[in-house]
């Protein structure tokens, strides 16, 4: 069933306010959810890292008025080039995140609406983004939601996906037809070609070590652990995306100490989750990240405070 | 704005000046996944038009974007309660007098109803219509069609015909198409509407764009004009109708990187306007 507004939701969107931020790249447009002055301050603006600014099915509209009305300020926001914001349209690389937009975004809320603590939300180039916070000095930003996001180049991530298959895989592939019609699409072709070379030339999985992890993620995930802040990485195990994740859990996670290793969960769901192209799915990642981040909450709301509060 | 007690978030473009007489644009967004495939298209559009002297105002519809409401209780009736809200709020507030009515897709339909012939309001200036949905059950199915081809893209193979997917809408009340809930009650109220019908003994001129890779009209496209362009039963005007071929593949059927947007489309959609003021 599709979301229905309480009165209080409704109540916060009627409070939404339209918010110019000016950036490098031109003035960025962004709508601020103030909190619910009713409700126990949470003490925290969580900034929603999305595109466009709603998101497929309005998940983050949702998301915004949800934690205000539980306290929380929100915001979402258009980067240059995109919804309403100003600024030179672009394909955006999860490896060259719009840190510039994130740090103007945080500076905006910290000059007009006094907002010293943040938490961060987003998925694939959003997410990437949001983690670049961290690398911001004095950043504020105290727990990151990071879902599906490729940690490699993206020619990279095209052959560790394709390091997944094999001999058996490519013949189940060649005799479904509907692959075939889906050939039409280049980028499938190019994608053949890739998985095609790399099962040919076969050899043990990982050993060719020509997968690394993008430098800007080393950067940015360097980052994180120093800043201290929590962090909940979501994948789904069916996820292109997640491979790179893989490479990262077998290189960078484990040379962190225990006590940095315990302030990241990692999670890995059936499926795909890049995308958020089915509404339960929608409703999951929505119900987890709500959940996860009202952890944050000084009074947490009972359902959703069983894991405890962020140590 | 708020409409029936609920709010709803719309973006005034205010004007170069010079052109105090030129109409307001009222925008009327897709449904759907195009709502958002296409708004960076409308933006760009929306810049290009104030440039040469036209307030725009775009709004988003109940249950639709940064408005407040419930995508389950959007239809028909209530897409048309809110571009009437719209076309008012953006007079009132440019202080203009007549109405360009710009819809996009199946928001071309919304805006014909909501200021065509039958509205009773009489401050149409004019219709842009961005590839608009001509009939919405042809719109639907399209929608059905993209959801399966999106499988097959992805390599699946499709779990059912796209009759399959209506009886099924038809018996579960909604479906899931690309992370949007189909409704049944939304394809319900657009029954027995058409473009065609809503334009009827329209006066105002109207710019077809068709956004297709072919070199003619479609065949809907060109029933339209045709319908347009025959004499009015009363006798009288009629409408001044412009087509404009937007030769491209329609990249906004699916979310995109970076969004889809047309040049040409911006191009053809401001150059009418300024002929028209």
């Amino acid at each position: 069933m599709p979301w229905r507004e309480t009165a209080a939701e409704l109540d916060r969107a009627g409070a939404e306010q339209a918010v110019k931020v000016p950036s490098p790249t031109g003035t960025l447009f962004g709508i601020h959810t103030p909190p619910d002055p009713t409700a126990p301050a949470a003490g925290y603006c969580v900034v929603l890292f999305t595109r466009p600014r709603a998101h497929r099915n309005r998940m983050w509209v949702e998301g915004a008025r949800r934690l205000a009305a539980r306290g929380f300020g929100a915001f979402r926001f258009d980067y240059h080039g995109t919804g309403d914001s100003e600024g030179p349209t672009s394909f955006l690389n999860p490896n060259q995140p719009y840190r510039d937009d994130a740090e103007a975004v945080l500076a905006a809320l910290r000059a007009r609406f006094g907002y010293q603590r943040f938490l961060v939300v987003g998925a694939c180039f959003d997410a990437r983004t949001a983690l670049s916070t961290l690398a911001v000095k004095r950043s504020g930003v105290e727990g990151m939601v990071f879902f599906a996001a490729p940690l490699m180049e993206l020619d990279t991530l095209v052959k560790a996906h394709a390091d997944r298959k094999d001999w058996r895989h490519l013949l189940r592939a060649l005799g479904n037809h509907e692959n075939w019609r889906a050939l039409v699409n280049r980028e499938r072709w190019r994608y053949m070609a890739t998985v095609l070379g790399r099962v040919a030339r076969g050899g043990k999985r990982g050993a060719r070590q020509d997968t690394p992890l993008a430098d800007s993620f080393v950067e940015h995930f360097g980052a994180l652990v120093a800043s201290g802040a929590r962090a909940l990485f979501v994948y789904g195990e069916s996820d292109a995306e997640y491979v790179s994740f893989q490479v990262a859990m077998q290189t960078v996670f484990p040379r962190l100490a225990p006590a940095e290793r315990a302030r990241f969960e990692v999670e890995v769901w059936p499926g795909d989750v890049h995308g958020f192209v089915n509404i339960p799915l929608q409703r999951r990642a929505l119900e987890h990240t709500l959940g996860w981040l009202e952890r944050f909450h000084p009074q947490p709301h009972t359902r959703v405070g069983a894991n405890g509060p962020p140590q | 704005m708020e409409v029936e007690g609920s709010p709803l978030y719309a973006v005034l473009h205010d004007a170069v000046p010079g052109r105090p007489e030129a109409p307001v644009i009222v925008h009327v967004h897709a449904l759907g996944v195009e709502q958002i495939t296409l708004y960076r298209q409308e933006v760009l559009a929306a810049r290009g038009a104030t440039a040469l002297g036209f307030p725009v105002l775009r709004y988003h519809a109940r249950g639709h974007g940064d408005s407040a409401g419930s995508s389950a209780d959007v239809t028909l009736s209530s897409l048309v309660t809110d571009a009437r809200a719209a076309a008012d709020e953006a007079k009132r507030r440019s202080g203009r007098a007549r109405v360009v009515w710009l819809g996009v897709r199946l928001g071309a339909l919304v805006a014909a109803i909501a200021g065509g012939p039958s509205s009773g309001r009489g401050d149409a200036a004019g219709f842009v219509l961005w590839e608009p949905a001509a009939k919405p059950a042809d719109f639907f199915r399209q929608q059905l069609r993209t959801l399966l081809f999106s499988r097959v893209a992805g390599g699946l193979k499709p779990d059912a015909t796209v009759d399959q997917l209506l009886v099924r809408l038809e018996q579960e009340g909604s479906l899931d198409v690309l992370g949007y809930s189909l409704q049944r009650s939304l394809v319900r109220s657009f029954d027995g509407a058409s473009l065609e019908a809503a334009l009827a003994g329209c006066r105002a001129p109207v710019l077809l764009a068709q956004i297709e890779a072919r070199a003619r009209l479609a065949p809907a496209h060109a029933a339209l004009v045709g319908s347009l362009n025959a004499p009015p039963a009363a006798g009288g005007e009629r409408a001044t109708v412009s087509t404009a071929l937007v030769r491209e593949e329609p990249g906004y059927q699916l979310m995109s990187n970076p969004a889809w947007s047309s040049d040409d489309l911006t191009r053809v959609t401001t150059e009418w306007l300024d002929a028209l003021a």
